[in-house]
């Protein structure tokens, strides 16, 4: 693409972008990051998955977005690096411990877990403070952890599903340990309550136990699905305005089928996504306290979908809305490989605000609008 | 130990005025003399008691330079020239030669005039200082005198901006000022060769900051202004004649030809000279997209952008009006303003910082009622957006600058330490220097390593070389005996025999001699030949001779032997050595202390 082609595309988006969203901001890391984790209202981690030393970064997002009076007059669209630290290996997996400042992190290639301190006020730089073992000898992939929203720390992790423990993080004590009769790698741990919890697996079990007792788990099949050597990505909501637990899992196929919790056997309601490759960083979630369903992984876009569309019978949908951002600004002339989303998160607050990040080191920080009601054509398609 | 001292002026963590003391080969360079914006009585003015307790600086400074003319960095100029007294050098490019005087008239007027100050410089001030003047373009070395040596490099930032190479001896520091290592619309991104100078000092204000893009930022302003717009609203932008109204203009006319717009943009009357007749002597200063334009049209030669007349601020409907001053502190855009604050669907975006005292300062504060001439009070219903557009390096900006001047230290200002150990293990540890981030009044002593280049004798080099080993290496050092001469400013190095003769002084040789007694029942020759046989065994690889005159002689040593009159078996043997030889010679002396073996 010549420099001014590229310019031009470039400026064709921004000019979209001034009704598609309400604020935008776009930023550069030095190295991309795999991970994005809220750790309060205004800041998240993120960390670097480089071969050898990488850095961890705690980072408050552009004041600007928060002022609500006078947003006029606060003219903060900055990052600002809080605390930063260095890791030895890459990070390939990132979680903040509720109620405190700590945070577990894994380098994706063996199952023990670092654990860190993200520091206070007096200094900004983010420290080790200890190391858990995972149960693995010789793990294929790294571990998934999911942090306890109980008082106390501690974190689910494992990188299958026979090797699950909850660990306690002051005393380092094994509190519970899931049993399964195989071993499945997990893509997914998600507590769903203070001490339930899904495993979801690669190809698309999902495990479902309680951490207070020492019962078997219960395991639901993947759906029923025509690509057989599919892997597969879940999510649960974890809305505690929502009457019941929606569960949504996402095959490397694009086939979407969302269940209640209770009822995992069951599709709700499924869709057929427009997707094409494989990727290893896919990311699926639940917005907040909606209907909506994000994608990230297989490409330079994220996509929102709004599952109200979904029926029973599988049909191909749209999205509702892409995040092109990523995709535009990454330069094909130099003959890089294309721009691939590595992570995104939903604002745990703000029902419309994103983070994503790229391949590229991008980070990007957007507010949506809503696209006006269905004009004349339809978001779905007839059945398949 | 050669060494450079650096002191940031000011008091405590307060941030927002630059000027630093920098000592080297000894000599004293203050770098930049801002003005704090945030203070209205005498600690807005920098500390100069550092440089001396009473009177005029002048005998203590050799050269005075200032980065840019934003006034955090020459606000104080006047003042310190004029008030407390200097009549030396005082560098900056040219540029901000032009610039300056008209920020720091408009800054006094605004000081004086408005808030009714009086520990202030005057218009006259001000004009004195600037015949002190000497102006630098970029790339050029100056020599300040015969040893200091300064050279201005493109910082990007504002037009003029530089960063500043200052040179003693084979000491060296660079001063970034404020850069930016990105380019945009009208500005080039910083740049240095690989200088290595001992230290790199940059201001740290933003080095715990990723800056948003630049794009996103014009996205929030085409947003505001287009929103205003559409809703019938006028918008007014008070701007400085220079740089930042370029951008802007250039934006807006991109968008309204895209977008196919019809409301008018206009820009008010005295800004095009001025800003035409700047921009076309300072062309080098901006990047290769302006230049092409300029080169074919006129600066403001837009196809939407028209000249401003003040009865259009009346007309009916939406319409876009770029006016000077910048901080709404007089003339044509307070007038504008004026008339354009009642209507809540109006606007006003103020890009960039608004000093103390100004109606853009209240109205950036919150303030919707203020206190006009007259008593009058003016009603602030309009919008007003804050817009920083100023380019700065931020973290990753201070990373590639280093990688790019390879210095030997780094020196960061205005930042608390407590919050930028993470920097400093990120730069200690990506290019194995040491960082320093002193406090405002805080003085750091770095320690250099000057190489000095001296001139060697050919005599000298050849007898080195003959020694063997491998070629002369920069990288791995050797040692060498010889002798330095210091002739005025030339630094020789010779041989002692060469010196000696230049100096027409004779050689002293010194010669030990030791006699260590041995009891053998032999006659002294034959001792003698046992001796030279015991050692011939023991010191294998030297060359021992056994003389017809009765003496053995290791390398250069003499060994002798005689005996008591009275003994005969009651040895003496003398070894004599010269200084050279002082290694051997105690060895030998040691060896043969132990006696001679049983035959």
């Amino acid at each position: 693409m010549e420099s001014s082609e590229f310019e031009d595309a470039l400026d064709e988006w921004f000019i979209e972008s001034l009704t598609a969203y309400k604020d935008l901001h776009v930023y550069q890391l030095e190295h991309p990051t795999q991970v994005i984790e809220w750790t309060s209202g205004k800041t998240v981690c993120v960390a670097g998955y480089g071969s050898s030393k990488n850095q961890l970064l705690e980072l408050r997002l552009p004041l600007k977005l928060f002022a609500e009076e006078n947003k006029g007059l606060c003219a903060e669209r900055d990052f600002k690096l809080l605390h930063g630290g260095f890791s030895e290996g890459p990070v390939g997996c990132l979680r903040h411990v509720p109620a405190s400042r700590l945070i577990v992190t894994n380098d994706g290639q063996g199952t023990d877990l670092q654990v860190w301190d993200l520091g206070g006020d007096d200094s900004d730089v983010i420290r080790r403070t200890g190391t858990v073992k995972g149960r693995e000898s010789a793990p294929q992939r790294g571990s998934r952890i999911a942090a306890s929203p109980s008082s106390s720390p501690q974190v689910l992790h494992g990188a299958e599903s026979s090797s699950v423990q909850l660990t306690h993080l002051t005393s380092g004590q094994s509190l519970y340990k899931l049993e399964t009769d195989t071993s499945d790698p997990l893509n997914s741990l998600q507590f769903t309550s203070d001490a339930v919890f899904l495993a979801g697996c690669s190809n698309g079990r999902i495990y479902m136990a309680d951490t207070r007792v020492s019962a078997a788990p219960q395991m639901s099949p993947p759906p029923a699905s025509s690509g057989q050597s599919a892997v597969w990505w879940t999510d649960a909501t974890a809305d505690p305005q929502q009457a019941s637990c929606r569960v949504v899992r996402l095959s490397s196929s694009g086939h979407a089928v969302v269940s209640d919790l209770r009822k995992l056997g069951e599709a709700v309601c499924q869709a057929q996504l427009d997707i094409h490759c494989s990727s290893d960083n896919v990311t699926v979630s639940w917005a907040p306290r909606r209907n909506y369903i994000s994608v990230s992984g297989f490409s330079g876009v994220v996509e929102i979908y709004d599952t109200c569309d979904w029926r029973m019978e599988l049909r191909r949908v749209r999205p509702l809305f892409q995040h092109r951002g990523h995709e535009v600004s990454c330069r094909q002339a130099d003959g890089c490989d294309p721009v691939c989303i590595t992570a995104h998160v939903w604002h745990p607050e703000r029902p419309q605000t994103l983070l994503s990040t790229a391949t590229d080191g991008s980070v990007h920080v957007w507010d949506w609008v809503e696209p006006d009601s269905k004009g004349p054509e339809s978001k779905s398609e007839p059945s398949l | 130990m050669p060494e450079i001292k650096v002191t940031p002026l000011g008091a405590g963590q307060d941030v927002g005025r630059s000027c630093i003391l920098v000592s080297i080969g000894g000599k004293n360079i203050m770098l930049d003399c801002g003005m704090h914006m945030g203070y209205n009585d005498d600690r807005r003015f920098p500390d100069f008691s550092y440089v001396t307790q009473n009177g005029r600086l002048t005998d203590f400074l050799d050269c005075v330079i200032i980065s840019h003319f934003h006034l955090d960095h020459c606000g104080a100029l006047p003042y310190m020239s004029e008030m407390v007294g200097y009549d030396g050098p005082i560098y900056m490019t040219h540029p901000t030669k032009a610039i300056c005087p008209i920020l720091l008239e408009d800054f006094r007027k605004i000081t004086v005039d408005k808030k009714g100050e009086t520990n202030f410089f005057t218009s006259q001030m001000i004009k004195d200082c600037m015949k002190k003047v000497v102006p630098l373009n970029l790339h050029q070395t100056v020599q300040v005198d015969d040893e200091l040596e300064i050279k201005a490099y493109y910082a990007g930032h504002v037009l003029g901006a530089a960063m500043v190479y200052i040179k003693v001896g084979s000491e060296s520091v660079v001063y970034t000022g404020d850069y930016n290592m990105t380019p945009d619309r009208h500005l080039g991104a910083a740049w240095i060769d690989k200088c290595r100078p001992d230290i790199l000092i940059s201001e740290s204000t933003y080095a715990t900051t990723i800056r948003d893009s630049k794009r996103c930022r014009e996205r929030d302003f085409l947003k505001k202004v287009h929103e205003s717009i559409e809703r019938g609203g006028k918008v007014l932008i008070p701007v400085f004649a220079l740089g930042r109204a370029q951008e802007l203009c250039i934006l807006l006319e991109t968008f309204w030809e895209r977008m196919n717009l019809k409301a008018p943009i206009y820009f008010s009357t005295g800004m095009t000279e001025k800003a035409n007749h700047y921009y076309k002597l300072f062309i080098t200063w901006t990047n290769q997209k302006i230049r092409k334009t300029f080169v074919q049209r006129n600066m403001f030669e837009f196809k939407h952008i028209k000249a401003f007349d003040r009865s259009y601020a009346d007309n009916p409907g939406p319409m876009v009006v770029f006016a000077t001053p910048g901080m709404l502190h007089a003339g044509q855009s307070l007038q504008i303003f004026k008339k354009w604050a009642g209507n809540e669907k109006n606007m006003v975006i103020m890009p960039g910082y608004c000093v103390q005292g100004t109606i853009g300062h209240k109205i950036l504060n919150g303030q919707r009622k203020l206190e006009m001439e007259g008593r009058a009070t003016l009603d602030v219903k309009l919008q007003v957006e804050y817009m920083s557009f100023s380019a700065h390096a931020d973290a990753k900006g201070i990373m590639q600058l280093i990688r790019m001047a390879e210095p030997r230290n780094m020196l960061l200002v205005h930042g608390e330490a407590a919050k930028m150990e993470f920097l400093k293990g990120k730069i200690e540890q990506e290019f194995s220097i040491d960082c320093y981030m002193p406090a405002n009044g805080e003085t750091v002593t770095v320690k250099t390593n000057p190489s000095v280049p001296v001139d060697m004798s050919v005599n000298l080099l050849k007898r080195e070389m003959a020694l063997g080993g491998p070629l002369p290496d920069p990288k791995k050092p050797r040692s060498m005996h010889g002798t330095l001469i210091m002739k005025e400013s030339s630094l020789k190095l010779v041989s002692s025999e060469q010196a000696l003769k230049e100096l027409g002084l004779n050689e002293h040789q010194l010669r030990f001699t030791c006699r260590v007694p041995l009891q053998d029942p032999h006659s002294d020759s034959e001792t003698l030949h046992r001796i030279y046989t015991h050692l011939k065994s023991l010191l294998k690889g030297y060359t021992i001779q056994h003389l017809p005159d009765g003496t053995v002689m290791v390398e250069s040593i003499v060994v002798k032997v005689s005996s008591s009159a009275e003994d005969a078996n009651a040895k003496i043997l003398l070894l004599s050595w010269s200084y050279q030889d002082e290694d051997l010679g105690s060895f030998l002396s040691s060896v043969l202390k132990k006696g001679l073996p049983k035959m």
